[in-house]
Parts: structure tokens; sequence; C-alpha cells
């Protein structure tokens, strides 16, 4: 992968976090309002299940990015395949747990998840990565 | 007039939500790889931008699997 590939990640990343960071204030503070502590604790939940997932899957391009092509679509597609299996078995633990709020997290983490996809989209757009490599 | 039930279904119907929230996106991003992969076959110079490219298109197919996986929490 490229040096400005590597740096269009390293951007996305850090941006992601920071947006997700200050959903998760935001939602918590909604979510204390509306739902009192389990409001809160969701809002951070849903935050936090969206950082561990949707940069998992930048991490994984990043990554397999510095491997042969085989190597780089064995890393994402297994990334990929193995974090929606984590993600459903997580859903499914938080199910019916008293310290959740299912409308507070389910929230959270669509405005977290469509925040990050609208970061990504401006910073893919706005990458300038040249035709040849390094 | 009598009723007759020629076939029962039984179990939690979430279960079938959790399977179309996962063959789409499973569509979705097999599309997105294998289009990604003829690409690179035909013009290899171009792998590294189409790398970045694909990984958009994976991150909007995983929004809609996140998103369908977590919808127990408002529809149970």
């Amino acid at each position: 992968m490229s040096k400005a590939s590597s740096n269009l990640f390293t951007r996305v990343l850090k941006l992601g976090s920071a947006l997700i960071g200050a959903i998760a204030v935001v939602g918590g503070l909604i979510g204390f309002l509306v739902a009192g502590i389990p409001g809160l604790t969701s809002a951070l939940i849903g935050a936090s299940l969206t950082l561990a997932f949707v940069t998992l899957t930048a991490l994984s391009v990043w990554l397999g990015g510095k491997l042969p092509l085989g190597g780089f679509f064995g890393v994402v597609l297994g990334g990929w395949l193995v974090k929606i299996v984590g993600f459903a078995l997580v859903i499914g633990a938080l199910k019916g747990a008293d310290f959740i709020n299912g409308p507070v997290l389910f929230f959270t983490l669509v405005a977290a998840i469509l925040g990050t996809l609208a970061v990504d989209s401006v910073l893919v757009l706005k990458a300038r990565i040249p035709v040849i490599g390094d | 007039m009598d009723v007759t039930n020629i076939a029962a279904l039984s179990g939690n119907l979430a279960v079938v939500g959790y399977g179309l929230a996962a063959v789409g996106p499973g569509i979705g991003v097999g599309l997105v790889v294998s289009k990604t992969i003829e690409s690179i076959a035909r013009q290899p110079e171009l792998a590294a931008k189409l790398q970045v490219t694909m990984w958009l298109g994976i991150a909007f197919t995983e929004a809609l699997a996140l998103i369908g996986l977590a919808t127990p929490f408002i529809f149970a």
C-alpha cells in the first residue's frame, strides 16, 4: 500500500475516533436525560461498539494492504466475517440486560455509523492517491 | 367449517431477521470484492487506488449489516 493510502487511513482512524468520541458524549448526555444511568451506559456501549467494529474494517484494509493481493483479500474478508459473527454475539449477549436501554443504544450506534461513513467518504473523496506507487 | 393447518411455523421470528441482515450485505461485499479483483486484474497499477475505493464500498455495506443486526434493540 502506498504512503498516500497509509496517510489516508491514519486520518480516517483519527477523525473517525474523534467523531465517535463526540457522539458518545452527546449520546450519553441525551441518554442520561431520557433514561437515566441505563441510557448513559447504553450510549457509551453503542459508541464503543461502533468504534471497535468500524475502525477494524479500516485497520484490516490498511494492514492487509501491506500483504500480497491474496493476503489482502484474506485479511479483509476473513476479518469482516469474524467481525459480523462477533457483533451478532455481542448484540445477543447485551439484549435484555438490565443496564441497557435499547432505543438509546440503537440510535447512538446508527448515529456513530452514519457519522463515520460521512467522515470516510469525505476523506476518500479529498484524498490524492497517485497511480504510481512509492 | 374446520380450519386445518397444513404447515406450522414455530420459533423466534427475529432469527429470520438476523439471516436477512447477513444475506444482503454478504451479497454486497461479494460484488464489491469481485469487481475489485476484476479491475486489479485488468489494471494492476491501479491496485492501491482500487483497494481504497473497495474499502469505502465495504464500509457502506457493513453499515447495513451492523444496523440490521442491532434492530432487536428497538423491535424486540
